[in-house]
């Protein structure tokens, strides 16, 4: 008998009111310590999958059957109130875009702090000490200074720092970060990832990565899964899956990315043909 | 910039203020008929009238008047009461706190009411809950002060007689005010029972004046929460394990409320004005009861006085608005 | 994120927005039919005093007279009756000053709004200077200068309300003014006043009719608060106003008297407000 997964989600499926599928079965586990890749193309509902787990599902989309298992325990039994404890208990958010994740009106400390004292139950020293450490960690250069910012005061890396040290604050043993480098520039995307990578990695904390790149995929995964409208097309070691892909639709993908470590080879968008044939192949199993 | 916004926004508020002594000034004097006699008793004697003419310095021309008039102004000087004969400043000083205490206490009822009923329905937005409020603000925004007020004193007054209908305090009460303020005055003595009569009379007026600013405080914020509450820090809050109703106090709140803000500035004015009719229906000794009496007994120079006064705090209130609308929003402050 | 809309939401507008038109529609038709039949339906002379009769209380209470349903007043003159007359002066009021103060207000809005420059200046001052009134004291006060009666009310009413359209016209002129179509017009040869009338006028009358119907309401208000202080048409004549200052007068012996006419008020204004609403919403080209 294995340990039980950190996170292990089983043939969830979440749907708009008026029934269109938004994740058709979806299965995955993501183990303690590990990074899983979700990868897809915008619209594949990869973000979908995150915000299912940390229960906050955009208004008019319900999860209408399957379970989600975080540290073995179902979370489909829990009361609203103690779901949403449980999960900040667990798990942390690294959102997307850093410009609209901060609250405007409050300073960063506080922002960083509070959630520290007022979930967690730390004493006020404490937490403040934990929010310096942390910005320390991921390289800000005057965390005091920053502490006492607004938002709109730092760069758009700034706030995803602040962003990232906020979720590793509580020390959570999963976190979701959904696409957190697609709204950077291009030079500040590298450095966010890496500092992921890092802090990941010093403290063994489990990631779903949400992204649309298979470059990144390649970068900061073990596993990768990939979909397409709302379904796991492949799921496997992300060595493999960059090594032999099983999927034509995952070789597509791979074809489309731009590599900077070879820079001289071609890359083509996933070919229509292929779109087609995949969602006629879906439409016809909703009809089964 | 900020100091150069002011002083331009000084200047076109003395604009304003020039605009509305001119509006009075003439309306009063060219309306039919001469106004020393509208002054006077019916059958006052030509010496009378001639002598008074003189006195009030209507024989002179109307720009001529209207510059006496103004440098008197200028120097603090609003001139003598016709019926009252006390000089305007004095008599109307002593209405304003009245006025003020009447108007600021609707106004924290307003915010209260209108405040938990956008909270409420933001925290149950979608659910049959807000679209009762939604109908309910609707109803209750549609409907003014005035009639608030009468069916207040139908049914608190008259068929369930649980409150004065008129007055500001119980006049039995011995109590010898230093101030007008009898609320504040009677807090800082610490005489609850002098606290309590007058809040009891000041409720139903209050009251009336504060529905419609509640209604739409309620829609407005209701509103402006909705559109904050989709915003991406909110849903960072709620996976740090925030609950919806932290969520809008704590973050939503403060970003909803400037929008609503300079709305809730302009319509404190609004119901500024409507204490005139709201004092007179309650028999409440404010400006307002005294401004119609003035016209009633065309007294000209306290007429005057008073719409200058009540000018002026406008005024002065859409200025505190402005400022704290820049205090409240730290990018402004910064910027 | 934008929030999914419910896809059972149209619906259900639908079905409200019509019993908003259709409620108050069927009051305000009854007010108008009693209004011109009233010489027909009054059971009583309006003006008629008996002594012997006064202070009736209504059909549903104790010590009724037949004959007068909703009790008489403290000059035994018939409540009902004078209601029924009270219609008239009110609709005649609501009606004509609401259509003048509509029709000067909108007019320097669209002025304002379309031609901007000293044309806005001018008329944005004076919006400014007429704000600074309390209202109802500059309702007072006018009348007081213009002499008691019909036309001094409706006169009163337009040279405070103006200002409300004249705002509020002002502003969607210039939302109007700066759209692509007005532009095409102008290069396709229009003039300008051409311009105004035709093509930006049709597109803010939802509004304009919006806050006429306001207007309407407001008026029957404004028209009874200036009874109730003794300035309006003359007091021997049945205006809702003057029923209200003379029930507030005799409130403790005779309450009804306040009673009826202020739910005629109450109808009537919501029924204005309601319409008005309803109107926006079914003509707004955007909204449907």
């Amino acid at each position: 008998m294995t340990p039980p997964s950190m996170l292990d989600i089983r043939n969830l499926n979440v749907a708009l009111l008026n029934g269109r599928p938004i994740l058709r079965d979806v299965s995955l586990t993501v183990a303690p310590g590990e990074v899983r890749a979700l990868v897809g193309e915008s619209g594949a509902g990869k973000s979908m999958i995150g915000k299912a787990v940390l229960g906050i599902l955009p208004r008019g989309l319900k999860v209408t059957s399957g379970e989600i298992l975080l540290e073995g325990q179902p979370l489909h039994d829990l009361r609203p109130a103690a779901r949403r404890r449980r999960v900040a208990e667990v798990a942390a958010l690294i959102p997307q875009d850093p410009l609209t994740a901060l609250n405007p009106v409050r300073r960063i400390g506080a922002q960083i702090v509070d959630p520290l004292i007022k979930i967690h139950g730390w004493a006020r020293p404490a937490a403040q000490a934990r929010a310096l450490d942390l910005l320390h960690r991921v390289h800000i250069r005057a965390p005091e200074r920053v502490m006492q910012s607004y938002p709109h005061e730092l760069s758009g890396g700034m706030r995803q720092r602040v962003l990232i040290a906020s979720a590793f604050a509580a020390s959570p043993r999963l976190i979701v970060a959904d696409e957190p480098t697609t709204a950077l520039d291009v030079t500040v995307q590298k450095q966010i990832l890496r500092l992921i990578r890092e802090l990941q990695q010093e403290t063994g904390t489990a990631v779903l990565f949400v992204t649309h790149d298979m470059g990144v995929v390649a970068k900061i995964s073990q596993q990768v899964s990939v979909l397409f409208q709302g379904k796991v097309m492949e799921d496997a070691p992300t060595q493999a899956v960059f090594d032999a892909p099983d999927h034509a639709y995952t070789r597509a993908l791979i074809a489309a990315t731009p590599s900077y470590a070879d820079p001289e080879r071609p890359f083509s968008p996933v070919p229509q043909s292929l779109i087609a044939e995949m969602s006629a192949a879906l439409a016809m199993e909703v009809r089964r | 910039m900020l100091l150069r916004s002011i002083l331009a926004r000084l200047l076109t508020t003395a604009v304003t203020l020039f605009g509305v002594a001119v509006v009075v000034f003439t309306l009063i004097r060219v309306a039919p008929g001469n106004p020393i006699a509208m002054m006077l008793p019916p059958g006052a004697s030509e010496e009378d009238i001639a002598q008074l003419t003189a006195l009030y310095g209507f024989d002179k021309s109307l720009p001529h008047q209207f510059v006496i008039w103004l440098g008197g102004v200028l120097q603090g000087d609003f001139g003598t009461s016709i019926t009252l004969r006390q000089p305007v400043d004095q008599l109307v000083l002593s209405r304003l706190p009245a006025t003020l205490e009447l108007s600021v206490m609707a106004l924290l009822i307003a915010l209260a009411l209108g405040g938990g009923a956008a909270v409420l329905g933001a925290r149950f937005r979608g659910s049959p809950t807000e679209t009762g409020l939604d109908l309910a603000s609707g109803a209750v925004l549609s409907v003014p002060d005035f009639l608030w007020g009468l069916l207040f004193v139908l049914c608190f007054g008259v068929l369930w007689p649980v409150l004065s209908i008129s007055g500001r305090i119980d006049p039995g009460l011995e109590f010898d005010f230093t101030t007008r303020f009898y609320v504040i005055e009677g807090l800082m003595r610490g005489r609850l029972d002098v606290v309590a009569s007058t809040l009891s009379h000041m409720l139903m007026p209050a009251m009336s004046l504060a529905l419609p600013l509640a209604a739409m405080v309620a829609q407005l914020l209701k509103q402006n929460l909705k559109e904050v509450l989709v915003q991406d820090y909110t849903t960072l809050s709620r996976v740090h394990g925030f609950s919806e109703t932290a969520v809008i106090l704590r973050d939503a709140l403060r970003n909803a409320a400037l929008p609503t803000l300079t709305l809730v500035g302009v319509q404190f004015t609004f119901l500024i004005g409507g204490t005139v009719i709201v004092e007179r229906l309650f028999a409440y000794e404010g400006l307002g009861n005294m401004a119609i009496d003035a016209v009633i007994n065309r007294d000209l120079p306290l007429i005057q006085g008073i719409v200058l006064l009540f000018a002026a705090l406008f005024i002065v209130i859409n200025l505190l608005v402005d400022l704290s609308y820049t205090l409240l929003n730290p990018r402004l402050r910064h910027g | 994120m934008a929030e999914t809309s419910l896809p059972t939401a149209p619906r259900a507008r639908v079905r409200r927005l019509n019993l908003r038109l259709w409620l108050p529609l069927s009051w305000i038709g009854t007010l108008v039919v009693v209004a011109l039949a009233a010489p027909w339906v009054a059971p009583h002379d309006p003006l008629a005093q008996d002594l012997f009769f006064e202070r009736l209380p209504p059909f549903f209470l104790a010590g009724t007279e037949p004959g007068f349903w909703l009790g008489t007043d403290s000059l035994g003159r018939d409540v009902l009756s004078r209601m029924i007359h009270g219609a008239r002066i009110a609709l005649l009021v609501s009606v004509s000053a609401a259509l003048i103060t509509c029709i000067f207000g909108s007019a320097l809005g669209l002025l304002a709004g379309y031609y901007g420059g000293w044309w806005d200046r001018v008329i944005s001052r004076l919006v400014d200077i007429w704000m600074a009134f309390p209202p109802v004291l500059f309702a007072v006060l006018l009348v007081a200068v213009m002499g008691t009666g019909l036309t001094s009310v409706i006169a009163a009413i337009a040279l405070i309300d103006w200002t409300r359209f004249a705002r509020v016209i002002r502003a969607e002129t210039m939302v109007q003014a700066r759209m692509d179509y007005v532009d095409s017009a102008r290069i396709g040869g229009a003039r300008r006043l051409a311009t105004l009338v035709g093509e930006i006028l049709p597109n803010v009358l939802p509004s304009i009719i919006a806050l006429l119907m306001l207007e309407m309401g407001i008026a029957v208000i404004v028209e009874a608060i200036l009874s109730f202080v003794n300035l309006s048409i003359s007091s021997d004549d049945p205006t809702w106003g003057s029923m209200i200052a003379e029930g507030r007068n005799a409130i403790h012996f005779a309450w009804w008297v306040l009673l009826f006419p202020l739910i005629a008020l109450f109808l009537t204004v919501l029924s204005f407000s309601q319409l008005g609403e309803g109107l926006k919403q079914r003509f707004d080209p955007v909204l449907q």
